[in-house]
């Protein structure tokens, strides 16, 4: 495993979404997998989408896998809550205080905003649709009556929140001027690169694990 | 397909002429490829069908016709036209990038041609680079980041609410920014609207 961390340290955010401390010692995938109880096979997938080669052939994953990928998917939801978007509002801040050009507040203003959809969005995921997965996956009743919730609904719903980042990156690319202050930029931007790089990754696990097995369980459960 | 071939497309009846442009073409290092044409609206089959990089047309074809060689050209931006010359005296036509005469030499005409080849390889890049708004769609996005709802922009810019979209979606990918708000910060940083207008 370490060898793989050497060679893509974007790994190591996949660790913490999966609770595995980053000493993996001289531990085999196998090996940690088995020492985490997380499943082998899950490991691999999303591995592989951190390493740009997911595979898009659905994978049978069995229930237990599947409430493995919510609880990834809520850790990662805590980075993106507690650790990269303040961070990244950290240094927009610092940057304003720095330029008190007009600009720069409005950037800010654009920023907060993104910021509070993107809470709504986590929000919305962490009590609304996570639930519901788990209930699918437990008991398989969903205790619905009449206008049911889906896994349809939820891919849906599943607003683009990369499209704002995309747009904010950009305007600090392109367009807005700032005077000098390089190294407090780069790692604003270090910092929106890989924020861009796990949610990213996240959309890929909810699109081809998440949904695709939510949908086939609810087959299963009408048909 | 080869990206480096030229695509050429002869437009003129006579078969004398066709094939000695055709025979100049083969005979310098040009690497093309001809297709025969006898009438405009074959161009306009062709190029559904194939990319053309250049037309050859004896300007005879674009009497009457100038609105819809115009349009050809507006759809196909990358298509250059070279019109031929009959006489050993041209007027400057607003439908041709070059024109050469019959009387020209063989290696005035490739130099020409090859020109054209140079213009189309430099275009898309120059174009990529480039966020630079039309004066309408400076127009629309000014509506846009005041607030306005594309009904009213298309009421107040006189256009349909459909080329208002259209304005919408190429705005969107010049700048490469999509949100509403994203937009007001570009229009500010290129003082397309002052901050005290919002």
């Amino acid at each position: 495993m370490a060898d793989l961390i050497d060679s893509n340290p974007y790994l190591l955010l996949m660790l913490q979404h999966f609770n595995i401390d980053f000493r993996v010692s001289d531990h085999t995938v196998l090996q940690l997998c088995n020492r985490y109880d997380v499943s082998e096979q899950l490991f691999i997938s999303i591995a592989n989408l951190y390493n740009g080669s997911g595979s898009r052939e659905e994978q049978p994953f069995t229930r237990k896998d599947l409430l493995q990928v919510i609880d990834f998917l809520k850790n990662s939801h805590n980075y993106y809550r507690f650790d990269k978007y303040p961070q990244i509002s950290s240094y927009i801040r610092q940057l304003q205080e720095n330029h008190p050009e007009k600009e720069l507040k409005l950037l800010e203003k654009f920023f907060n905003e993104y910021f509070m959809e993107v809470r709504e969005h986590l929000d919305y995921e962490d009590e609304v649709a996570f639930p519901y997965f788990i209930t699918l996956l437990g008991d398989g009743k969903t205790g619905n009556d009449g206008e049911a919730y889906s896994s349809k609904e939820y891919s849906e719903h599943h607003t683009d929140i990369e499209l704002k980042l995309k747009d904010l990156k950009n305007l600090l690319l392109k367009y807005v001027k700032i005077e000098g202050d390089p190294d407090l930029r780069r790692k604003l931007f270090m910092s929106l690169y890989e924020l861009e790089f796990d949610l990213y990754i996240h959309s890929l696990i909810e699109e081809a694990i998440l949904i695709p097995s939510g949908v086939d369980i609810e087959r299963e459960q009408n048909g | 397909m080869d990206k480096s071939t030229l695509h050429i497309a002869i437009l003129e009846y006579s078969k004398i002429i066709y094939e000695g442009i055709q025979a100049i073409l083969y005979q310098s290092d040009t690497d093309c490829r001809i297709y025969k044409l006898e009438t405009l609206d074959g161009l306009t089959g062709l190029l559904e069908s194939n990319p053309v990089d250049v037309l050859i047309a004896n300007s005879i074809h674009f009497v009457n016709r100038e609105k819809e060689v115009k349009k050809i050209k507006k759809s196909y931006p990358s298509l250059s036209v070279a019109g031929i010359e009959f006489g050993m005296m041209h007027k400057p036509s607003m439908l041709t990038d070059i024109t050469f005469t019959l009387y020209d030499s063989p290696e005035h005409i490739v130099h020409l041609l090859s020109k054209l080849d140079k213009k189309n390889h430099s275009q898309p890049n120059e174009k990529e680079g480039e966020e630079n708004l039309t004066k309408r769609e400076v127009e629309v996005l000014t509506g846009l980041v005041s607030g306005m709802l594309n009904k009213e922009i298309a009421d107040a810019l006189n256009i349909s609410i459909h080329t208002v979209v259209r304005h919408r979606k190429n705005i969107a990918v010049k700048t490469g920014i999509r949100s509403q708000s994203g937009l007001t910060i570009y229009a500010i940083s290129k003082r397309i609207i002052s901050i005290e207008d919002i």
